[in-house]
């Protein structure tokens, strides 16, 4: 993540992160109790009475709206149980893996180029996830659906994931000691090559950018060859096809308020936290900062305090775009939109991906509120002026997944 | 952030009482919500319209994200290129739809199909 000027920074700091982790699994559980367990059973119960009232008939509206209520209880405290120990994992491995590693002697390092194994570790844990995605798509699917699913499917996946975790904890100890000073700059002797002066790191996230709109771009091309193809309802009422329509994820969406909530829901919440990243960027940068007057003066006491809690709002949005997501799939593979259409597959694979950047983005978001709470005078590291770029260079990827979402809910959920 | 104020951003500095961010934060929450009332209360609306709207809306909320939160229009150009750079392929990857796909070569607007008539479409 940075290969400058190193700060003193004691392992012992790693040890708050397991205080973090304990936090994270307090909060999942809390919400599976409250949501999965109390609401979810009462909702069961009222979905078998639903039942019962309708003889038995499935497609009575009373029995599907209560069995979406149910749903929805139910696999909001689930993803937030298993999204919870997921970032308490992350947070608290990196915690094991640098609090017990040898005290690095930093402070005079700053006169070389210092490679990470990171980049390489992850990609290998990438790798070893992707290739057990399909079977670990279907058990997610059946998760999702009936509450249980074949964990033995998802072993590679997670196995994958582990190494990913390993990669990642290992980069936050390289990065947490960095103040900012002597920032690798791009350097070339002629003033025609692109980028020169410029961050190294800023560069290196803008050419990471340049592959995903690749990524995105195949997804969304190959959507629109596929939807063009199709005769759906639009088409239909358009003249320019006949016979029996195909049913679309925004046939099912975009006609109620209560369907298109979640995905409306979600897009706000994105924007939102880009704003806020935003803002924690720009708190961090001010040379002089003043709290304001009233309830925000309250939440924002001091700068730091600020910069973590605008952090903390981005990954609470983040985390709650989530979520609906999953609460939406669940709707839509109740009504019987699954992966095994042509539509379901794009559908879920696409927003699917999306989906599993914004999650990819709340882990690293972990590090960036762990690093915020982090007192500078107290801690010898933490956010300042000097080092802030990087949540600049970290809010270069979280826009980005604003701006794949600008694409993806209209093309997706409204057309 | 960027390294240059530019030509939008000195003006918000100079006439309005917040930053470039909380305008641009404003502008995207009130397109969202034009592009979702486009479509849920847009029935009566033919498909191009709904179709243009989306299209419309997309855009300026893109640039929006790009050139102020992402600081694009004040960094040095040649992040622009670099990032508008895949987005030739992409292009040619959308043009390719009506290249490849049959049922949609006839149905296309005309600039997605260039050479459809040197192919055979007709049944």
């Amino acid at each position: 993540m940075s290969d400058g000027h190193h700060a003193h920074v004691e392992n012992q700091v790693w040890l708050r992160a397991f205080l973090f982790a304990a936090v994270l699994v307090t909060i999942g559980v809390v919400a599976y109790g409250v949501l999965s367990v109390g609401l979810a059973t009462g909702a069961h119960h009222a979905w078998e009475d639903a039942l019962a009232e309708a003889n038995g008939d499935t497609h009575d509206h009373h029995v599907i709206d209560a069995h979406l209520q149910f749903l929805t209880w139910n696999v909001a405290g689930n993803t937030i149980l298993f999204m919870m120990i997921v970032y308490a994992s992350f947070i608290g491995l990196a915690g094991l893996m640098n609090s017990s590693k040898p005290q690095a002697d930093h402070g005079h390092d700053d006169h070389g180029h210092h490679g990470s194994a990171s980049p390489i570790i992850m990609a290998v844990g990438v790798m070893l996830f992707m290739m057990g995605f399909p079977s670990f798509a279907t058990a997610a699917e059946d998760f999702l659906y009936n509450g249980g699913g074949a964990f033995g499917e998802m072993l590679l996946s997670l196995v994958g994931l582990s190494v990913v975790m390993a990669g990642v904890a290992n980069w936050w100890g390289e990065d947490l000691p960095f103040d900012g000073h002597a920032e690798q700059l791009s350097t070339a002797s002629d003033d025609m090559v692109p980028f020169r002066g410029q961050h190294v790191r800023k560069v290196g996230i803008w050419i990471f950018l340049m592959s995903e709109v690749m990524v995105f771009g195949s997804f969304f091309s190959s959507y629109l060859r596929m939807r063009t193809g199709w005769c759906t309802e639009w088409a239909l009422d358009a003249g320019r096809c006949t016979g029996e329509t195909v049913v679309t994820a925004s046939d099912l969406l975009r006609h109620d308020i209560a369907t298109l909530l979640p995905g409306a829901i979600n897009t706000f919440a994105l924007i939102i936290s880009s704003y806020t990243i935003v803002l924690a960027l720009k708190t961090a940068k001010a040379k002089e900062w003043t709290p304001k007057e009233g309830l925000m003066g309250k939440l924002m006491p001091s700068q730091r305090i600020a910069v973590r809690n605008y952090l903390i709002a981005t990954l609470m949005l983040g985390s709650m775009f989530i979520v609906l997501k999953l609460i939406e799939w669940s709707h839509l593979i109740a009504e019987g939109f699954t992966l095994q259409s042509q539509q379901g597959s794009i559908f879920y694979i696409a927003t699917g991906a999306h989906g599993l950047h914004v999650f990819l983005g709340l882990i690293v978001m972990l590090y960036m509120v762990f690093k915020a709470d982090l007192d500078p005078e107290v801690h010898g590291t933490g956010w300042t002026t000097d080092n802030a770029q990087g949540i600049e260079y970290f809010g270069l990827y979280w826009h980005f997944v604003d701006l794949a979402w600008v694409v993806i809910f209209p093309a997706f959920y409204l057309y | 952030m960027g390294e240059h104020a530019t030509g939008i951003e000195k003006w918000v500095e100079e006439n309005l009482p917040v930053d470039i961010y909380m305008v641009n934060f404003i502008v995207l929450m009130v397109l969202t919500v034009i592009e979702v009332a486009a479509v849920f209360f847009g029935e009566s609306m033919s498909l191009g319209m709904v179709w243009a709207i989306l299209i419309g809306v997309g855009i300026v909320k893109g640039y929006g994200i790009a050139a102020f939160f992402m600081h694009l229009a004040g960094d040095p150009r040649s992040y622009l290129w670099s990032f508008a750079f895949p987005f030739l392929f992409v292009t040619l990857m959308l043009w390719g739809i009506g290249l490849s796909n049959p049922g949609g070569i006839t149905g296309l607007p005309a600039w997605c199909t260039p050479f459809a008539g040197g192919y055979a479409t007709t049944p």
